[in-house]
């Protein structure tokens, strides 16, 4: 065989500079590039509260169900217009995803722009859609035997109420209730996206 | 001093040495066995949750904090470790010397194991790197786990330097490649502050497939490259076919990974590359395949006997269907039906169980045994084998089937409530596939126990198992 290669030294830089060379052509210079794409005209950044709900949602793993990529595809425009680079622009820890057990979520402050039934939804999913196999967030609520003053209470349906008292919002749930109504796409100008 | 005094005490010295190896190999062993216990006991209670979403709703049990737990868990708590730990034995036996940095192998051990506690303590806090597969662990953690690929790496690189035979054998080129490759992508993927919005997803797919394919493929080649030709006492079909996989692999596979964002913002020639690069794949991937199925044809009776190569013909065979199925998977067409549905998650547990699991079991029933002396329980073996091996292949068969349903649901244009019905029965048939493939799990732990803290082999004398057919060396 390859005499060179059978010293360990030359084996371990040829495949450092191969690996090397190809980790900065597909992986780095990608990576450059493309975070110093323009945000989508319009596009705002988000607010103080808007991100840490959003900092709630990477935390509980919403992405592992939930895409906020629309692709150019018929069975996608339900969701809104295909995505495009600038949409992105404020998006760190990016949440694309490549799991959509539940449905895509990037337009869903549009979508859906009711705050109760968003809240109704994250305390018990399936009191609004019954067959839903989504988890409940029930740590981002309180539940009390009396609603005190300024406390926000979530109507929930019959069925669906706790039997020892009423359940309010917390920080939590209003910061990723929040989040959730900021993902409104802002529509593009100058023709359709590529 | 006598000459004999003297060859007695070198040969005395080798044994210890050669004793520690085995104590390595064992401990990296026995430590990956809990973590595959404790990661897939995860993964089959989320699988109980998707007919059952309102069970076990606590923060510290949620679907979306446990997710990451397994997947982290089992690539680097079980596959690593396990894989590792035949890797060192291998290196050491492939080059004819005992280990040289044994420290080294220990302290890699204590990384390794220090970065899956730290990793899922984190996770199950809520404490991550962003909801990006495979990466989700914190800096903190992965710096952990880099120290480990440091040292575990540098043991088996001290090792093949100081071999007493000429060449490097082909395993040991594919094990160095793969711990050089991967000490390279954790800093890809670790340097925060050049990747942010879409730039992180284009790193993101550059890391998620590599950190597949440039990682515990090559490990897994590498361990099957030596336990095969030992197993079969033959020597493999053909080196130089190993020596193509291993550039092949090499050049093509970094190309691959923006096929996890077709259709994406990504330009749109990138993710065309990738995809012609996938078919570009089925190279390494056939060459591979090929030359291990040519290693052991003619030799079904010795397959058939042995304890470990079942194991290994099951690798190799979702090797070719799982990487080929990957390749399909990347053309356009498919992928606007398959991909975002559970066909992916098929796919990686055809990818990660039924080719790397498999192997690692592979090299362990066939290297282990011969090194500690002590043969695995013949009727747990079959019964481990049979319940992965039918566990894995309903699990792949079944969501399939139910990930399709998924995409022509949303092909129709149906309410999206009609993918999640749809599916619905194919998620119970697939805890239920999970189900064999825990039981099987249980049942690996306790051949690990036999052939480590097991009864020593001279009570085992006189059982009336038939002779093992264990690698000899």
């Amino acid at each position: 065989m390859n005499r060179g290669m059978n010293n360990v030294w030359s084996l371990i830089a040829a495949s450092a500079i191969v690996y090397g060379f190809l980790a900065i052509v597909m992986g780095v210079i990608p990576g450059v590039v493309m975070s110093n794409i323009p945000p989508t005209e319009g596009l705002k950044p988000f607010t103080a509260a808007q991100a840490r709900g959003r900092e709630i949602y990477v935390s509980e793993g919403c992405a592992y169900c939930h895409t906020q990529n629309v692709r150019p595809l018929q069975q996608d425009l339900v969701f809104g217009r295909p995505s495009v680079a600038g949409d992105y622009a404020y998006s760190t820890p990016e949440l694309l995803s490549d799991h959509r057990n539940g449905p895509d979520l990037t337009n869903i402050g549009a979508r859906q722009p009711s705050t109760t039934w968003q809240f109704i939804h994250l305390w018990e999913p399936r009191a609004v859609v019954h067959d839903s196999i989504m988890p409940r967030y029930p740590w981002l609520f309180d539940v009390k035997s009396h609603a005190g003053p300024g406390d926000e209470v979530v109507p929930l349906p019959p069925g669906f109420r706790p039997s020892n008292g009423v359940v309010v919002t917390t920080e939590q749930s209003r910061d990723l209730v929040m989040y959730l109504e900021a993902l409104k796409q802002v529509p593009l100008r100058g023709g359709p996206a590529k | 001093m006598s000459a004999t005094a003297k060859a007695g005490r070198v040969e005395a010295v080798r044994t210890e040495a050669a004793a520690e190896d085995v104590a390595i190999f064992s401990a990296y062993t026995i430590t990956a066995t809990f973590w595959l216990l404790f990661t897939t006991a995860v993964g089959l209670l989320l699988s109980f949750k998707f007919p059952y979403p309102d069970w076990a709703t606590s923060p510290l049990l949620s679907f979306g904090r446990l997710r990451a737990i397994h997947t982290n868990g089992t690539f680097y708590g079980w596959a690593t470790i396990a894989l590792v730990g035949s890797s060192l034995y291998v290196a050491a036996r492939a080059s004819g010397v005992a280990l040289v940095a044994k420290r080294w192998a220990w302290i890699g051990l204590w990384c390794f194991n220090a970065a899956a506690v730290l990793g899922t303590i984190t996770l199950d806090a809520g404490l991550n790197y962003g909801d990006q597969e495979y990466r989700e662990w914190i800096w903190p953690v992965k710096l952990v786990f880099l120290a480990g690929l440091f040292f575990s790496g540098g043991a088996i690189v001290r090792t093949v330097a100081a071999r007493a035979e000429r060449e490097i054998y082909i395993s040991n080129w594919y094990t160095i490649g793969g711990f050089v490759f991967t000490i390279i992508l954790s800093f890809v993927a670790l340097i925060p502050n050049y990747q942010t919005g879409l730039g992180q997803v284009g790193v993101q797919g550059f890391f998620m497939h590599n950190a597949v394919g440039m990682w515990f493929t090559f490990l897994a080649l590498g361990v099957t490259y030596y336990a095969l030709p030992k197993l079969l006492n033959r020597p493999i079909y053909s080196y130089a076919l190993g020596v193509l996989g291993f550039w092949t692999n090499l050049v093509f596979y970094p190309v691959i990974g923006a096929h996890h964002f077709e259709f994406s913002p990504l330009p749109w020639w990138f993710q065309t590359l990738a995809i012609v690069f996938s078919v570009g794949m089925l190279v390494p991937v056939w060459a591979g395949s090929a030359n291990f199925f040519l290693t052991m044809r003619g030799h079904g009776e010795t397959i058939r006997r042995s304890y470990a190569l079942p194991f290994i013909v099951v690798g190799v065979a979702y090797y070719f269907l799982g990487s080929t199925q990957g390749t399909v998977e990347a053309f356009r067409t498919l992928q606007s039906i398959w991909h975002f549905t559970n066909f992916t998650i098929g796919h990686s547990h055809a990818t990660m169980y039924g080719f790397i699991t498999f192997i690692a079991w592979g090299a362990i029933y066939a290297l282990l045994p011969a090194a500690t002396g002590k043969r695995p329980h013949l009727l747990a073996t079959g019964l481990h084998f049979w319940l992965a091996t039918v566990g894995v292949t309903f699990y792949v068969l079944v969501l399939s089937v139910g990930g399709t349903l998924q995409g022509l649901d949303w092909a129709a244009g149906n309410p999206f409530i009609a993918s999640v019905d749809a599916a619905a029965p194919y998620w119970v048939a697939r805890a239920v596939a999970g189900s064999m493939m825990f039981l099987a799990h249980v049942i690996f732990a306790y051949n690990v126990w036999v052939m480590t803290f097991g009864p020593p082999p001279e009570t085992m004398r006189h059982t009336t198992l038939p002779a093992p057919e264990v690698a000899r060396t």
